[in-house]
């Protein structure tokens, strides 16, 4: 497996990991932008209007038929927070054309002009998004946020995250907030949409068997990523930085189940000392695994998976 | 070895009966950094009711016992873990149960022939006590309490329970508090002795690995053990009727969950694999990304994301099962019955079946890209007496007819079963 990578525009990165060891090409597009309490809830929506359609798969049904014409190439979207930024994640793979009944067209080429068309190509009515689609997704959307609460294990994660990192953009629910929906509408939704494409940092991963060479000339020639203008992409570098002790506290709420969850967060504290230590994260992976491994149920298992989530959102936060 | 080779997917099987009974079976995958070794025995949760080979009465033993077993495998009699050995080597171990099959595992990138010795020397020397057995009830009992809070298990289970009369398929597969109150190490060295002899297990191996040399390694570290008998399964009767359409129940969700249950006839062996192709090109037709119903749903604001759309079986049960959040579970249901009547009437597009087969080609080629899909898959096909290329090899032959005749087969509207948790 051999990994290369580069700059195609300024702020626009391609990733190549030219690997034969599967049957699947994966590509990968990851838009980064800052996270913030204002925008948190655009991005969430942003993220769902994309799957909706494009200009030249202009519904849902139409992008489904398309991938599976395309022996059932899958497409994926996924919204995650790293430190203080928040990826829009859009993935599609399919399979190489060694392992296709009959010599098939250029599956990787029409996969990236796929997934460019779904992420940098929107369906557009009026110079907006769809208003329908909008408010679907706006509806969808605040029933995620409200079904946090259904998994009890997940949903104390999330507020012991949210309680660690108050006011600060870690501490945001990755899907944004309710009160906030509203707020939204098709026409301020497309123009934060350009501000984002314009401004965020772009970076497209290919894993499979194709060497870096063929990869950047297929991406630099494809319709929708020529379009892309180079950019100052603006996002968070994520510096470990040193942290004051606070003093420990309990949240507790209760619901109405059989087995009760608790989730220990623990933030690491660095002083000057350990910032010149750059195999600090190992240090981190390796405590936080001491922990969660000793044994496999009752309460204290708990109590490990929750060591391993703190020092998790430690080590995200020294991962860009 | 016998040699297997799939032009499709360009990927061979070793496979190899040994004397003892044993089945070996080795899928090399060259360069790949990833070995994975899986040890399964064709004893499920729904393995409670037996007869011993060489005995003539049968025995039936609490539900879990498959279950409470694997838990227990792990400990030795040098007071060691077996689970925490191999952690300790760096390699990655687990196990787990289903409703036909038991099976323990590891995964590593170094130090496979050390965990080796570990690994086989657990599975081969189990060791209870009065004292381990009791303990493990309250470990598993926890395990139990917390599959309670969980509203996709509650709505499977109901779900089950809704199509089934007598058949165990129906039972938790870790038993109640209750059931697992009665077990004991007579009973556990019992199941022991008759399901973990090698002739009714198999070993998978996956990685990078020369499959004569493996197959040497893996019978040096054998224990001397015959081939026992036949081991006689006694099922009830199982009646084709459901036992009632409708069950809800109500847990603390946000949004209802609905379970469709649509209970089949067992295929035969013969059936199997091109049953199982048909119906899960039936399943995304009717209710899959691209589907008519899914559209349809999804823009009334009813369900949100596309159905978990399977088919299970077993030799003595199959049925599908279609899960997913609604906001109104039994709209779904109710359209989900009329497309199933449409269908009846006019059966099914052909231009949709066609896109649809190339779709399911690609999802089992997708299959292989993972030595863990991969060793998993040829186990659990195993236990149902298939091998896995079958599924590349016989999906050619699987036509429009024939997916109209399963589809008449096993969509029958009287055996449906709607459950939800809300």
């Amino acid at each position: 497996m051999e990994y290369k990578k580069q700059e195609i525009k300024k702020g626009i990165t391609v990733h190549n990991l030219n690997t034969d060891k599967f049957k699947t090409n994966l590509i990968a597009i990851f838009l980064t932008t800052p996270l913030s309490r204002e925008y948190v809830t655009f991005d969430a929506v942003v993220s769902a209007i994309l799957r909706r359609g494009s200009k030249t798969m202009q519904t849902q049904e139409e992008i489904s038929k398309t991938l599976e014409e395309m022996y059932g190439a899958s497409f994926d979207s996924g919204l995650n927070k790293t430190g203080d930024n928040h990826i829009l994640k859009f993935y599609l793979e399919s399979i190489n054309d060694e392992f296709l009944p009959q010599n098939a067209n250029n599956m990787f080429k029409m996969s990236i002009e796929k997934l460019t068309d779904i992420v940098f190509n929107p369906y557009l009515e009026d110079g907006k998004f769809k208003e329908e689609y909008v408010e679907q997704e706006k509806e969808n959307i605040r029933q995620k946020i409200n079904s946090k609460v259904d998994n009890k294990a997940q949903y104390a994660r999330t507020r012991c995250i949210e309680e660690m990192y108050k006011d600060m953009p870690a501490g945001l629910y990755r899907f944004g907030y309710v009160e906030d929906l509203d707020k939204i509408n098709s026409q301020n939704l497309y123009d934060y949409y350009k501000k984002l494409l314009s401004e965020c940092k772009i970076d497209i991963f290919v894993s499979g068997k194709i060497n870096k060479e063929d990869c950047v000339k297929i991406i630099e020639e494809d319709e929708n990523i020529s379009k892309l203008e180079p950019r100052d992409a603006k996002y968070v570098v994520n510096d470990i930085e040193v942290k004051e002790e606070v003093e420990e506290r309990t949240i507790e709420e209760k619901m109405d189940v059989v087995q009760g969850k608790v989730v220990i967060g623990c933030d690491i504290l660095f002083n000057e000392e350990d910032l010149k230590d750059k195999n600090l994260k190992y240090q981190a992976m390796m405590y936080n695994n001491l922990l969660r491994r000793k044994c496999k149920f009752k309460t204290i298992s708990k109590c490990q998976r929750k060591s391993k989530f703190s020092i998790y959102r430690k080590f995200k936060l020294c991962s860009l | 070895m016998q040699t297997i080779y799939n032009s499709k997917v360009k990927e061979t099987l070793y496979t190899e009966k040994l004397k003892n009974g044993l089945t070996v079976m080795c899928i090399p995958k060259k360069g790949v950094q990833k070995k994975y070794i899986i040890w399964g025995t064709h004893y499920g949760s729904i393995d409670n009711k037996f007869i011993v080979p060489g005995e003539t009465e049968p025995i039936e033993v609490p539900k879990g016992v498959a279950h409470f077993l694997e838990h227990k495998m792990f400990e030795q009699e040098n007071g060691k873990n077996s689970l925490d050995v191999l952690t300790s080597i760096g390699v990655s171990a687990n196990a787990y149960t289903t409703n036909d099959h038991t099976a323990y595992l590891y995964e590593c990138t170094d130090n496979f022939y050390e965990a080796l010795d570990e690994f086989m020397d657990y599975v081969q020397h189990p060791y209870f006590t009065d004292e381990n057995v009791e303990k493990e009830k309250g470990i598993i009992g926890q395990e139990i309490s917390m599959y309670d809070d969980y509203p996709d298990w509650k709505v499977y289970l109901n779900c089950l329970e809704a199509m089934y009369n007598t058949h165990p398929v129906k039972l938790d597969i870790t038993g109640t508090i209750e059931t697992i109150s009665h077990i004991n190490k007579e009973i556990l060295y019992k199941c022991y002795n008759t399901f973990y002899n090698p002739s009714n297990m198999c070993l998978v191996v996956c990685g990078d690995f020369k499959p004569e040399e493996i197959l040497d390694e893996i019978e040096k570290r054998l224990i001397n053990k015959e081939q026992n008998g036949e081991i006689k399964r006694i099922f009830e009767e199982e009646q084709e009727d459901i036992v009632k359409e409708k069950v809800e129940q109500t847990m603390n969700v946000s949004k209802p969950i609905l379970t469709i249950g649509i209970k089949c006839k067992a295929p035969t062996p013969k059936e199997r694999v091109k049953t199982q192709l048909a119906i899960e090109i039936i399943l995304n037709m009717i209710f899959g990304e691209s589907s008519n119903l899914y559209k349809e749903l999804y823009h009334e604001g009813n369900i949100f994301e596309v159905p978990s759309l399977s088919y299970e079986f077993a030799e003595n049960y199959a049925h599908i099962l279609i899960t997913t959040n609604a906001n109104n579970p039994e709209e779904v249901y109710e359209k989900f019955k009329a497309k199933v009547q449409e269908i009846n009437e006019n059966g099914l597009n052909k231009e949709d079946f066609e896109r649809i087969k190339k779709m399911i080609y690609g999802e089992y080629i997708k299959q292989y890209n993972d030595v863990t899909d991969i060793a998993r898959m040829f186990l659990s096909d195993f236990m149902k007496g298939i091998n896995s290329f079958d599924y590349l090899e016989e999906i050619e032959a699987v036509d429009l007819n024939l997916v109209n005749q399963v589809f008449k087969d096993n969509f029958q509207p009287q055996k449906m079963v709607l459950s939800v948790v809300k």
